[in-house]
């Protein structure tokens, strides 16, 4: 579903993503892990079309999102680490704004809308304006404008940062319906306890390098193999790359 | 007092550290403001020394009626400054989160109140500041003052003159508040927007240029005599009299006479300023909950419409325009700065349409002075339309905010999205444009008229495109306070480079306007041959203007986000 092939993005001579191959299959739902300025975001960025790559490619169902970035961007639905919306528009007018650039036809919004307000539980704020939205409702409007148009591929970063217990809680449980309904979901986080809960696949960056890529069984194993926790594995993995890579 | 140092420094310091990170980008930036202001500055000097010569000396218009249009321009620069600074006063006095920052902290609320409004002041006036120092320049040059006398004129009556007008409207703004609590905003709103008018209206009715010019041109040729009887009395109580007055007796050599104009105008400033603090001191902190009340109040009156907004109706457009056209209606008709002020500039563009008819009239066979009105009506037109384009087209790529990942992650192509974006505001600003070239022209033959139409028609796009290419290139997605966007240095620079376009301009239809009314006063033909050359490089320059400044807003919308 996802393919990303020698991925490179400089900022002068800083290099962010470095070289990056990643495969992410349909149904997976992919925790990516790594430490602050390790390239999540970066990567992430390329992929959404917000960031032009240095070098390499990323395709999505066979499409290559920098050749046809329309069509690329048709196929995904992203939820950005701070979502910021138009202050002074309500939470509806922001997702019919947002089926809009899908081309989206109002009649078809309003049935889809009506049952994202469902699940995602926003009911009573949808007629305020998103100014006096607190995070998690900030983060579940843009999960509902995510939705709307059924992508292939929901990219996800950093979904848990400032959420209430109820608000992590459904959007936990809407990631997971959508993985049981055949949508991929790459999913960049800090919460190892959620990877943990929800991932069947994890990936660790590190300075722009894929340091480790399986699925969450040998994460486990390693983690009882080495008697730790997996804070503690994390921690371990990307320590010993650190070092690797300050040797040579 | 410490406190308020410290506070500034910082500011200071925060200022030049973003302008200091040296990249090629911000160095050519720099470079770029630095020519085009220097430049800027240098022309409006000469300029100021051409356009008095070429006024005393070609038209034989006479020192009084110089210093009285003077006066009316000052009037005019006095209102905008006013206002700019009431609306601008709210926004960064009660909605900014630095003010609710340092509201947390140990500071008297008077402090803070200060604080910003030095800020709002110097940042906003900034460029003004630079024109009227420039044009001064010229005028201290042509009038051969000295020195002492210049400095003179800016320390002690351009400045006091400019921080009235900023103190009074921070004052209007206090009060308004203030009543707003007990009688309603809406009310109250009201009654300002009215009171504005009915003195802009006032203005003109009392001192109409028109009676003004016939009065002073029956002592034709004596026309360099002291006409204080035609000055009517009311008009002695305001700024820009004792300004002007001032400007006409240091220019006569007589600085006694203009001593007592330089006291009275330090004497207010001093006096707006004082009441300014005082009535921050007592009102400012109580306001700022006012205003927090009135906010939540108006929350909960917006909740109840909320369900019929235009956005969840269907139109004619495909739904990526309709979407995109209805959001930014609506992010502009809920954005009290943005309706506020294009309802100002409207009214003034309407007083300034109704205030000329008849001007041209003026002129009788006069051919230099009907060539002069001719394109002096043109000029201002383009003012007006570079003002527009500067106000609301400048911001557009900036006021998308942090929020338009939306659309950047969206499956929308860059030209339909800039298409979508800037059609309403161009075919909105191109109707204005072309109902001022016709109201303006409309006394001067049906061929000029067309010139007029024709010519205004690619000046309107040219500005428009180089305001939106520039907003591209300085664009500023943290900032969400459109008048902020408009008054920065990006905005600044860019208002230069509209004011030398819109020079460019005036120099190529100088000769063929001055030709065609000369040979319409020798040979009684009305010949339209002059006009085809200028107009047509004219027309090519503004195609290369509009294509070169789209290509910048296009390229600065595919930068990383």
């Amino acid at each position: 579903m996802l393919r990303i092939e020698k991925l490179t993005k400089s900022f002068g001579d800083f290099v962010a993503v470095d070289s990056l191959d990643l495969n992410i299959n349909k149904g997976d739902l992919f925790g990516f892990l790594g430490p602050n300025g390790a390239g999540k975001t970066t990567t992430i960025k390329m992929i959404t079309g917000l960031y032009s790559p240095t070098s390499g490619s990323i395709s999505i169902n066979g499409v290559n999102a920098f050749e046809n970035p329309i069509e690329s961007k048709m196929k995904i639905g992203y939820i950005p680490d701070q979502p910021f919306l138009y202050d002074k528009l309500t939470g509806m007018e922001f997702l019919y704004f947002s089926g809009g650039l899908y081309n989206l036809s109002k009649s078809y919004l309003k049935n889809k809308i009506e049952a994202l307000v469902e699940d995602l539980k926003i009911q009573e704020w949808l007629y305020k304006r998103t100014e006096e939205y607190s995070q998690g409702m900030r983060q579940r409007i843009t999960i509902a404008s995510a939705f709307l148009h059924d992508p292939e591929l929901i990219v996800i970063d950093e979904p848990m940062v400032g959420l209430d217990p109820q608000s992590a809680f459904i959007i936990k449980n809407t990631l997971k319906q959508k993985v049981s309904e055949g949508i991929t979901v790459l999913m960049s986080t800090h919460s190892l306890n959620v990877v943990e809960e929800i991932c069947n696949r994890v990936g660790i960056i590190m300075k722009g390098k894929l340091i480790f890529d399986n699925s969450i069984e040998e994460l486990h194993r390693l983690k009882e193999e080495k008697n730790n926790n997996l804070e503690q594995l994390f921690i371990q993995l990307t320590s010993e790359y650190e070092s690797d890579h300050s040797h040579s | 007092m410490n406190q308020i140092i410290l506070i500034l420094k910082y500011k200071l310091i925060t200022f030049f550290k973003i302008s200091s990170s040296f990249t090629f980008e911000s160095l050519f930036k720099n470079l770029g403001s630095f020519i085009v202001y220097g430049a800027f500055a240098l022309g409006s000097f000469v300029f100021a020394q051409r356009v008095i010569g070429y006024l005393l000396v070609n038209m034989r218009l006479g020192d009084f009626l110089l210093h009285e249009f003077i006066s009316m321009i000052l009037f005019i620069f006095f209102i905008s400054i006013n206002v700019g600074n009431i609306i601008v006063s709210y926004s960064t006095l009660f909605k900014s989160e630095e003010v609710a920052y340092l509201l947390t902290k140990p500071i008297f609320p008077t402090k803070i109140f200060v604080i910003k409004f030095l800020d709002n002041f110097f940042y906003s006036s900034s460029t003004l500041l630079l024109i009227l120092f420039a044009v001064l320049a010229g005028y201290s040059v042509y009038f051969d003052l000295s020195l002492l006398e210049f400095i003179s004129l800016i320390g002690l009556n351009f400045f006091p003159f400019m921080f009235s007008a900023a103190s009074l409207g921070v004052i209007i703004l206090m009060i308004i508040l203030k009543l707003a609590e007990r009688f309603g905003v809406k009310k109250i709103l009201y009654t300002i927007v009215g009171g504005y008018l009915t003195i802009v209206f006032l203005f003109f009715n009392i001192s109409s240029p028109v009676d003004l010019v016939n009065e002073v041109f029956k002592h034709y040729p004596n026309v360099n005599e002291y006409f204080g009887n035609l000055i009517p009395p009311e008009m002695k109580f305001l700024p820009n009299y004792w300004l002007s007055r001032s400007l006409y007796w240091i220019s006569k050599g007589e600085i006694n006479e203009s001593i007592k104009f330089f006291a009275i105008q330090c004497g207010v400033s001093v006096f707006l300023f004082s009441l300014a603090v005082y009535l921050g001191h007592k009102w400012y902190q109580k306001s700022w909950f006012v205003s927090l009340k009135l906010r939540s109040k108006m929350r909960k009156m917006r909740e109840l419409d909320g369900t019929k907004s235009i956005l969840t109706k269907s139109f004619f457009l495909s739904p990526f325009n309709d979407s995109l056209i209805k959001k930014d209606f609506l992010l502009f008709i809920r954005e009290p700065s943005q309706i506020v002020h294009f309802i100002v500039l409207m009214v003034l563009i309407f007083v300034f349409m109704f205030s000329i008819s008849g001007v041209a009239l003026i002129a009788g066979s006069n051919v230099y002075l009907q060539s002069i009105i001719y394109l002096i009506l043109f000029i201002f037109n383009a003012l007006l339309i570079s003002t527009l384009s500067l106000r609301f087209v400048f911001p557009l790529i900036s006021l998308e905010g942090l929020a338009s990942w939306k659309i950047r992650s969206a499956p929308v192509g860059l030209s339909k999205y800039i298409r979508a974006k800037l059609l309403p505001f161009f075919l909105i600003i191109l109707f204005i444009s072309e109902l001022l070239a016709f109201f303006t022209s409309r006394d001067f033959s049906i061929n000029l008229i067309f010139v007029n139409i024709l010519v205004n028609f690619f000046i309107t796009t040219s500005l428009v495109a180089l305001n939106f290419g520039m907003g591209g290139l300085f664009s500023v997605y943290r900032e969400k306070n459109p008048i902020r966007i408009a008054s920065s240095q990006g905005a600044s620079l860019t208002f230069l480079l509209c004011m030398i376009y819109m020079l460019f301009v005036l120099i190529f239809l100088f000769i063929p306007v001055s030709n065609y009314f000369y040979s319409l006063m020798i040979n009684k033909i009305e010949s339209y041959s002059y006009f085809t050359s200028p107009v047509i490089v004219i027309i090519l320059i503004s195609i290369v203007i509009t294509g070169l400044f789209y290509q910048v807003g296009y390229t600065s919308l595919k930068k990383d986000f």
